[in-house]
């Protein structure tokens, strides 16, 4: 059964579309756009006679997969009505759904993954000694780790902020899995995981640690975290699994093949260098890292498309810091002289194979035709499941 | 025969980069162990990987298992979202009968 509805193309690029000069281009867009609300008024008629209002405003649920890798199978375990569960993961996914959720509600005015009110689903306990945590399109999911190198992921707030941004950029910017664009994804998924964490304890840029999954380790490891954008490169280095490969700066970018074996041309290894960008202009702003770079950086993804990549992200950037807090101030300063030390700037070449640095190129029509029949015939596979069950 | 099991890709991609395959030789395995592994390994190849992209869950891991037997070659490749019940299966049992052979 397909489980999830991947949405290649972000719903205010289909709004334009719609209004596109090219009546073919103008017909798809406006026919995914119709199957999108049809299926969505399914989903809220299904909703209403389970007895939920919607929009949901981000409501929880957390299922059990008893080690099952099918999500299908899983039971339900807690629900916002619910009483806390006897089972630790449980209420670590619960509550760092809840986290993040509040992250972006109050600080960045988001109303869950899609800006309407998405329900926030987490399925603890995937799979035997599963080692990762991943988020499918719909929902979060967790493994308990294999208790020699890896622990309960449940455990790691950034983790699950980390995730659940990745649904956040598939709904704005929904920023191409590989290459610059890809590691531009991870990097935004990492910054905004740290925030997650950095605002539930109130921590300053100073007093933050910076790391992503300090907690999936088992205390036998030597490692800090997965991550660190304070000091990419540096946040592991061990017998088990070596160093760190993560690059500070574009003069150590690692090419690597677009290929599960490369790790789609390395995206969670050319992170680092957006990461500490990051940081840089995170603590050259000072205080919450959250009220000044978090919002810049937010307010540049949603301005973002799929092929952006590190220069032009950069870019939007110094323009969002002038629009928010104004031309030369010491905000923009702050952003641009951070893209300087990790050698982003808009002069470097273009590298990863990557496309255009700043200009945004439409993709050729009949691959957006393809794209949208693509997406037109999945949403029909979602809403004749949907029907049948 | 010979199993290989190569994992990329999720959370802790970094980690798992250069990592080596697991190998597994079924000449030095017990009888009963190798044909539970036999059946495993049809179960699995019984169940077509979906087609689709495996792009559109980022953190997702992905899995390419080779057989090689004799001459041949054959390769299984399979993503947390797309792996059947019997693929799982597979994956766990290669991975304990490593953790077993060291
Ligand atoms: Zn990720």
């Amino acid at each position: 059964m397909t489980r999830h509805l991947n949405c290649i193309v972000p719903p205010h690029i289909l709004d334009r579309l719609a209004e596109s000069s090219d009546a073919a281009v103008r017909e798809a867009a406006r026919q995914t756009l119709l199957t999108t609300a049809r299926l969505r008024g399914q989903r809220e008629v299904r909703a209403g006679l389970l007895g939920v209002s919607a929009p949901t405003n981000g409501r929880r649920s957390v299922f059990d997969c008893r080690n099952s890798t099918r999500l299908s199978n899983a039971v339900l375990v807690r629900t916002e009505q619910g009483h806390a569960s006897s089972d630790r993961s449980v209420n670590a996914a619960f509550d760092g759904l809840g986290a993040t959720r509040q992250f972006y509600l109050e600080v960045l005015s988001r109303n869950s993954i899609d800006d309407r009110g998405m329900r926030l689903d987490g399925y603890v306990h995937r799979g035997l000694r599963y080692n990762n945590a991943f988020w499918d399109g719909q929902e979060m999911v967790f493994g308990d780790g294999d208790g020699v190198i890896f622990t309960d992921f449940t455990g790691s707030l950034d983790v699950i902020g980390h995730e659940l941004t990745h649904g956040v950029t598939e709904f704005t910017a929904g920023l191409e899995y590989h290459n610059q664009s890809g590691a531009l994804n991870e990097s935004i998924s990492d910054c905004m995981g740290s925030l997650v964490k950095q605002w539930t304890l109130k921590q300053t840029a100073e007093q933050a640690d910076w790391l992503i999954g300090p907690e999936v380790f088992t205390p036998g490891i030597e490692a800090d975290a997965l991550r660190s954008l304070k000091a990419p490169g540096e946040a592991y280095d061990n017998e088990t699994f070596g160093k760190d490969p993560q690059p500070a700066h574009m003069d150590h970018y690692v090419d690597l093949p677009d290929t599960d074996e490369g790790d789609n041309g390395g995206v969670h290894i050319n992170s680092g260098i957006p990461n500490h960008a990051f940081y840089l202009a995170a603590v050259a702003i000072g205080g919450y890292a959250w009220e000044v770079a978090g919002r810049i950086w937010y307010q540049s993804l949603r301005a973002s498309t799929p092929t952006t990549d590190f220069a032009a992200f950069a870019q939007t950037t110094i323009s969002k810091a002038a629009e928010l807090y104004g031309v030369g101030g010491s905000q923009q300063t702050a952003v641009r002289e951070a893209w300087e030390q990790v050698g982003v700037g808009t002069t470097v070449a273009a590298r990863g194979g990557t496309k255009q640095a700043a200009a945004v190129i439409p993709p050729p029509r009949e691959e957006l035709v393809r794209q949208f029949d693509e997406l037109t015939a999945q949403v029909n596979r979602l809403r004749s499941e949907l029907l049948s069950s | 025969m010979k199993l290989t099991l190569a994992e990329h890709g999720g959370l802790a991609a970094a980690l798992r980069l250069g990592q080596p395959p697991v190998v597994l030789d079924l000449s030095t395995l017990p009888d009963d162990e190798v044909r539970q592994l036999t059946d495993l390994l049809s179960a699995a190849r019984a169940d077509p990987a979906p087609s689709g992209s495996a792009r559109t869950a980022p953190d997702a891991m992905s899995y390419t298992v080779t057989v090689e037997d004799g001459g041949s070659q054959e390769v299984l490749r399979r993503t947390d979202t797309t792996m059947s019940r019997e693929f799982a299966e597979l994956l766990d049992r290669l991975r304990r009968l490593a953790v077993k052979g060291g």
